[in-house]
């Protein structure tokens, strides 16, 4: 945050909305006026080439970036982007003139050519419908490309995109008859603007400045689509994968889809790029797009800042411009101050040469002292007010309950769990597990650890594959995916806690509201009055279910959850459980880790949500907790139920007090009652 | 690199001890043209790019040194189309270069690229710029063919020229020796996947379908890949008489190391691409004795001589053998020299345009690659080629080209 | 050539291939295994070690194909090269570690692999700035001896590299299972923290493997070499992804399936120059890896491994 923080101390007195706002409109007028300041056009090119970069950086920010899928071969969308706009405007593939092509030929995406023999169709696609479709193509060569990958974890992954990335060029440079191969395609045509109500029409030709306004205009479209993208659920799903791909599936993240759709949009960005890019090189050759030019665009995006969109643009750029115009104006300089002094040292000094001995430089030098990039993705943290600081401590469960929309139990069971057996491997972690938790009761699992409490959890959401029969509201759930566990009603938090560190408080509440909300790519992106009323709608609620917990969370709700206080990250796992609207929530030893006070708040609380119509199965240690809310009590030992009953039922069954409490509270138990006996006899 | 200094001093000398022609003003001062060269030095090919480029570096110290136009200094300005980004050439940034070129109007002519993606990229650039560049390496005819002038020619006249030929004429003459002169019956042909070697070889092939010369077979190799021993046992179990490369060094020498261990009796060719010093350098003897290699160039016997004499200034200056694309090279720079000195000898101004035209006409009778001439297109007109064998002579140094490739006739035309 | 003795032939440059991306995919698989690191900079540290290789022959005299030994001196020569090459590329391997890798251990995420690739960088361009780009010629120093199958042949050399390989397979696979060194390589692979606690010095671990992994990357430079007779800048790229994907296939972090995925691939490659032309052996090697993982994502011989995250 540094360079930004310095640029922007003079205007502190701004709100960071207003500051953000001025900077783009700066640089983007800069960026406007620029042609005009210079007459050579090969500067213009540069940066119309350093925007290339930009887009292609941008592309790979939503696939490694956000989604945290590591994909080193990602100028195989750039090719497939080039290849597609190339093939469809050259002399290339052009098969023979039947009159089936007139339709098209009337609407001016074929013409029918000569050049001795019979008539030939050439292809004359526009630019400008190019565009999109190249994106489409290439969006859905990334799912092509992205759906044998989804099983495999980040290492696998980075190998089996790297093949995908040899694999486009060497199709391109083989496949001779569509692609010219390694000669390179001849004739790709440059965009035109064609006649319209007196304007005469414009072609680009080999004029930089107009692929330069393009360029500019590209980056700014992906800029804006990236930011929209970040700041929506879909944006949110994508990081909540990146953080910590269980609980994302277990937050209501379909993973299948959303890993697609992030191969798809990354694709898109860079077949934009690649339509753009071949029409203004106007020739399309194989190793335009090797293994460098993956790596390189990895640089870039590390060398900005994972996920910062911003970063990525300006990591983009430098690195391009480093490579093709600050070391080569470097070089002049030093050699004419080495013909001015006379140094032939100087004079044959050469810095290209060194550019990737620099960039090498570079990334280690980042990777080792700054790895979250030139402009880090995660905010800087408002400091708290000190009364913000200290919790109003006071016991008495949740504030501003009203807010919060009551639960509707029904009656009957909610959950039916019938002969589930869990088995990894060898050993049986569950066996023919049976429980029933009725509408809006409290049911805890006990037991010692190891015992599979929190086995049964993960059978119950999906996590993990089981036999029997688990049954919601009537519905079975096994079979069912994690997310899709969620939608159905069960949500659940862990007893590891896994949030989504990166994440803020406020984000963390958002992805659990994920399968609840609607919003696609499109109304992301464009955000239509619907799309913007649910985010409201979404964002409203999280403060409300934040509120629940007083000055605990709320004033620290745009801060990231990885500087939380143990309770407090506890309190927002239960919250974005919370957010998913459950009608059962599954808590796996809620107040683990927290102290006397803290225990008997969260049980207050707990206690609450049961009496506002959510039902609860817990998972607990403490007793006391587990007496104080739990109409029953199951108790597990190495994967079977051994008792069941009420708090006090089953601390006197014997088999818990020998496999569970322990012999010395068996003992201790049992002079008790030997007390209260001789007492009452 | 270039340590410019001294040809200043020396150019500066000749031109004050002369004064010739000064347009205007008491002071003689030369005017300085820039001559652009486009080459690919970043990347694992830089080091052969370097000596390419030695070739104009020679040319235009020699000219200024000994002023060789009286009134003109040649400023020879390096670009690198290599970018770290694609690892090696990158015809975005042979564009930017052309733009680059073209935007100055000091520069009157280029010399480059090396390869033909990087042309074609450029070409229509410097037509709208109407600078002539000239290759000595890339050889895809598509950029000078008329049938792709309005991609590659916009403004209609001829920008690029070659002081190669392109592959239409070394595959077919070596597939008219091959068959003719040696007498092979049948051949198996490789190529090393680049637009140079796919391009002769497939004019090979096509020649030898002409002639009833049986082809068994056409492969492509990974010019990456270090083991070409499949494809090779592949050719061994066709019975292969003949074997014929397309392609550059980069494969050509690791080919020819694995050849000689697999087919050692099988008769080898290659076009030009493998005639330079890396084969002899990087395969070395026994691996390189016998190939046969095709040379876009009459072979005179005076040549050895001239040829002799040019790699010794060369190695003086250089430390090291020049190698055949620094001959073209050289060549293009030459070619560029004498159009500015017949202009400047007939007194008309010295511009990009004036150059363009001139190099249409320029002749050069006597080049070290035999003698020069453009067509309208910008092709050489010589379209002879020399044949070469690599006969160990273990008295010369052995990385020596002139001594270790023997010249064995002209090939065939037809 | 019968179409058995093409067979047989064909199997022996397969093998060959083979033994040659098994060697490079050891060291890969043996940083994979401690570390989980993708450590890209082994393809240059292979590529510098053939470098290092050459110019040991050389000083030694041995340059070109002209000097062929046999005998004591060529033992003696090809030892001194195996020592000198392994021990600076290890040594090397080292430096990288101590100096780069080891303040980023307790990093998540790309960050170490993203490294390797700046490190690849910088050591891919000492060689080509500091040396050349050109095909250098390889000192060969091995007599020509082979034995003919019908027209199938089999040389000294292929038969060098297979041994050389499966003795440092195996030479790996015991140091790995039964020294203590190995046994606290193990541990660190399994839960860095928990073997630190038992007592395993986890940084010399990590620096160990670092240095067997580098110079067995060395000792593949030299073999590389000595078959094939020439070094050259970018050679580490293509040999080293094969050898990588090889590691992948076999399931990485396995000594074993380092060994099986690099002669399947060898076969695979030799199989499609056969059949149906080596320009689509990539292509066909990459197409198989993803078949193969989707079936079995932690490769073939690879442990199962539940879900780390």
């Amino acid at each position: 945050m540094a360079v930004t923080d310095i640029l922007a101390r003079p205007f502190a007195s701004w709100s960071q909305q207003k500051r953000q706002g001025w900077a783009t409109i700066l640089v983007a007028v800069a960026f406007a006026i620029y042609p005009f300041l210079t007459d050579d056009d090969s500067n213009i090119d540069t940066i119309a080439n350093a925007m290339s970069y930009a887009t292609l950086a941008l592309g790979l920010n939503i696939v490694v970036g956000f989604a945290g899928l590591l994909d080193l071969g990602y100028a195989a969308f750039f090719a497939i982007g080039a290849y597609y706009y190339g093939i469809f405007t050259a002399y290339q593939v052009m098969p023979h003139w039947s009159s089936g092509w007139e339709p098209l030929a009337a609407v001016g995406l074929v013409e029918k050519i000569n050049q001795g023999g019979g008539d030939l169709v050439h292809f004359t696609m526009s630019f400008w419908l190019a565009l999109p479709t190249g994106a489409l193509v290439a969006g859905l060569f990334g799912v092509l490309f992205g759906a044998p990958t989804l099983r495999l974890r980040g290492d696998y992954l980075a190998i089996v995109t790297l093949g995908f990335g040899e694999i486009v060029p060497i199709v391109a440079r083989n496949a001779e008859s569509i692609t010219n191969g390694a000669a390179g395609l001849n004739g790709v045509k440059g965009p035109t603007i064609p006649a319209w109500f007196g304007f005469e029409g414009y072609s680009f030709g080999v004029n930089a400045t107009p692929y330069y306004y393009v360029g500019m205009a590209l980056v700014a479209i992906l800029i804006f689509s990236s930011i929209r993208l970040r700041d929506s659920r879909i944006g949110r799903a994508w990081m909540a994968i990146r953080e910590d791909e269980t609980a994302a599936s277990a937050m209501g993240i379909n993973l299948r889809n959303f890993k697609l759709l992030a191969f798809a949009i990354g694709a898109s960005f860079s077949g934009f790029t690649g339509v753009f890019f071949v029409s203004k090189l106007q020739v399309a050759t194989p190793e335009m797009f090797n293994f460098s030019v993956s790596s390189m665009l990895i640089v870039m995006v590390v060398l900005g800042g994972m996920g910062s969109v911003w970063g990525v643009v300006v990591g983009a750029a430098l690195l391009q411009l480093l490579q093709t115009w600050i070391l080569p104006r470097t070089t002049d300089v030093i050699r004419a101050i080495g013909e001015t002094v006379g140094s032939d040292f100087l004079m044959s000094a050469d810095l290209v040469q060194w550019t990737q001995m620099f960039f090498g430089v570079i990334i280690v030098i980042m990777m080792l002292f700054r790895r979250e990039g030139l402009i880090p993705a995660t905010r800087a943290q408002p400091k708290l007010e000190m009364e913000e600081q200290h919790a109003d401590v006071k016991r008495g469960g949740f504030v501003n309950v009203d807010r919060i929309e009551k639960w509707h139990p029904g009656t009957g069971n909610a959950l039916e769990i019938k002969d589930v057996t869990v088995r990894f491997g060898g050993l049986v972690a569950l066996n023919k597990v049976n429980l029933t938790i009725p509408a809006g009761g409290v049911i805890a699992v006990i037991g010692p650890n190891g015992s599979g409490k929190s086995t049964l959890f993960n059978a119950i959401t999906g996590l993990v594959t089981s036999e029997g029969s688990i049954k919601f509201e009537g519905h079975e759930l096994i079979g069912l995916r994690p997310d899709e566990v969620l939608a159905r009603g069960v949500a659940r938090t862990f007893q590891n806690i896994r949030l989504f560190p990166k994440l803020t408080v406020l984000e963390n509440v958002l992805v659990g509201q994920h399968c609840r909300l609607k919003t696609l790519p499109f109304g992301a992106i464009f955000r239509p009055p619907s799309a913007r009323a649910e985010e409201q709608g979404a964002l409203r609620k999280a403060l409300d279910i934040l509120g629940l917990f007083g000055n605990r969370l709320t004033p620290r709700a745009n801060h990231t959850v990885a500087g939380l206080s143990y309770a407090n990250r506890r309190r927002v796992e239960i919250s974005r459980a919370l957010a998913s609207r459950p009608r059962i929530l599954l808590l796996d030893e809620p107040t683990a880790g927290m102290n006397p006070n803290e225990t008997l708040e969260l049980a207050e609380q707990i206690g609450e949500l049961n009496a506002m119509g959510l039902t609860i199965l817990i998972i607990e240690h403490k007793l006391d907790v587990v007496t104080r809310l739990a109409n029953r009590v199951t108790v597990l030992d190495h994967g079977d139920v051994i008792a069941e009953g009420t708090a006090d039922e089953v601390q006197r069954n014997e088999e818990v007090l020998t496999a569970y409490l322990g012999r010395a509270h068996r003992a201790k138990i049992e002079a008790q009652d030997a007390a209260k006996e001789t007492a009452n006899g | 690199m270039i340590s410019r200094r001294s040809a200043f001093k020396a150019a500066a000398g000749i031109a004050a001890a002369g004064t010739f022609a000064v347009t205007e003003g008491a002071q003689a001062a030369d005017k300085t043209v820039k001559v652009g060269m486009d080459l690919s030095l970043t990347g694992a090919d830089s080091e052969s790019a370097i000596r390419v480029g030695n070739g104009a570096i020679l040319a235009f110290e020699d000219a200024n040194k000994y002023g060789e136009v009286p009134g003109i200094k040649f400023d020879l300005v390096k670009f690198d189309d290599g970018t770290a980004t694609a690892g090696q050439y990158d015809p975005a940034q042979a564009a930017t270069n052309a733009r680059k070129m073209v935007s100055d109007k000091g520069f009157i002519a280029a010399l480059g690229p090396q390869m033909s993606g990087a042309g074609k990229a450029m070409s229509p650039i410097l037509s709208e710029g109407n600078l002539a560049i000239i290759t000595p390496s890339s050889t895809n005819p598509d950029i000078t063919d008329p049938k792709f002038a309005a991609q590659y020619r916009p403004k209609g006249k001829a920008v690029y020229f070659r002081t190669v030929t392109t592959d239409a004429y070394q595959g077919p003459n070596m597939a008219n020796f091959l068959a003719k002169t040696v007498g092979i019956k049948s051949v198996y042909i490789l190529d090393d996947s680049g637009a140079y070697g796919v391009g002769i070889a497939d004019s090979f092939q096509k020649r030898c379908e002409e002639l009833g010369l049986k082809v068994l077979g056409r492969d492509r190799l990974d010019p990456k890949a270090a083991d070409y021993s499949a494809v090779l046992t592949k050719i061994k179990s066709l019975n292969a008489d003949g074997l014929y490369y397309g392609g550059v060094g980069q494969a050509g020498v690791k080919l020819a190391k694995q050849v000689y261990e697999i087919l050692p009796k099988i008769v080898k060719a290659g076009g030009d691409g493998i005639y330079g010093v890396e084969l002899l350098k990087g395969a070395g003897f026994p691996a390189a004795d016998g190939w046969y290699a095709s040379n876009a160039s009459p072979h005179k016997d005076d040549g050895d001589k001239k040829m002799k004499e040019f790699s010794d200034r060369f190695n003086a200056r250089f430390k090291g053998s020049p190698d055949d694309y620094t001959l073209t090279m050289y060549v293009a720079a030459r070619a560029i020299i004498e159009t500015v000195k017949v202009l400047q000898a007939a007194g008309k101004p010295v511009t990009r345009d004036t150059v363009r035209d001139g190099l249409q006409s320029v002749r050069m009778a006597n080049s070290l690659i035999g003698p020069v001439e453009f067509d309208e297109n910008g092709d050489l007109k010589n379209k002879v080629i020399s044949v070469f064998q690599v006969k160990k002579d273990a008295s010369k140094p052995l990385d020596n080209m002139d001594d270790q490739f023997a010249y064995i006739g002209i090939a065939p035309m037809s | 050539m019968t179409s058995g003795e093409l067979f047989l032939q064909q199997l022996i440059n397969g093998l060959n291939l083979g033994a040659m991306y098994s060697l490079l995919a050891l060291g890969f698989t043996l940083v994979y295994g401690i570390m989980e690191l993708i450590n890209f900079s082994h393809f240059n540290v292979f590529m510098v070690g053939a470098f290092i290789a050459l110019g040991v022959l050389r000083l030694m005299g041995l340059d070109g194909q002209n000097v062929i030994l046999s005998g004591l001196p060529l033992v003696a020569v090809i030892l001194v090269a195996f020592v000198v090459t392994m021990f600076s590329t290890g040594m090397i391997g080292v430096g990288i570690e101590r100096l780069l890798l080891r303040p980023l251990r307790a990093v998540t995420g790309p960050a170490a692999m993203i490294l390797t690739i700046g490190v690849s960088y910088i050591l891919f361009n000492i060689i080509l700035i500091g040396v050349g780009g050109d095909t250098r010629n390889f000192a060969n120093p091995l007599p020509s001896v082979s034995w003919h199958f019908g027209e199938a042949t089999l040389r000294l050399r292929d038969v060098l590299i297979w041994g050389i390989t499966i003795v440092l397979m195996l030479g790996l696979t015991y140091f790995v299972q039964f020294t203590k060194l190995g046994k606290g390589m193990r541990a660190t692979a399994q839960d860095p923290e928990a073997a630190r606690m038992m007592g395993v010095e986890v940084d010399n671990v990590v620096g160990l493997s670092f240095f067997i992994g580098s110079a067995l990357a060395g000792a593949s430079g030299l073999i590389f070499g000595l078959y094939y007779n020439y070094a050259k800048v970018d050679m580490g790229f293509s040999a080293g992804l094969r050898a990588f994907t090889a590691a992948v296939l076999g399931g990485i972090g396995n000594v074993p399936g380092a060994m099986l995925g690099g002669v399947l691939i060898g076969l695979i490659e030799a199989g499609s120059s056969q059949l149906i032309g080596q320009a689509w052996a990539d292509v066909i090697i990459f197409s198989i890896l993803v078949i193969v993982l989707v079936f079995r994502p932690a490769g073939l011989l690879g442990r199962q491994a539940p879900n780390k995250s």
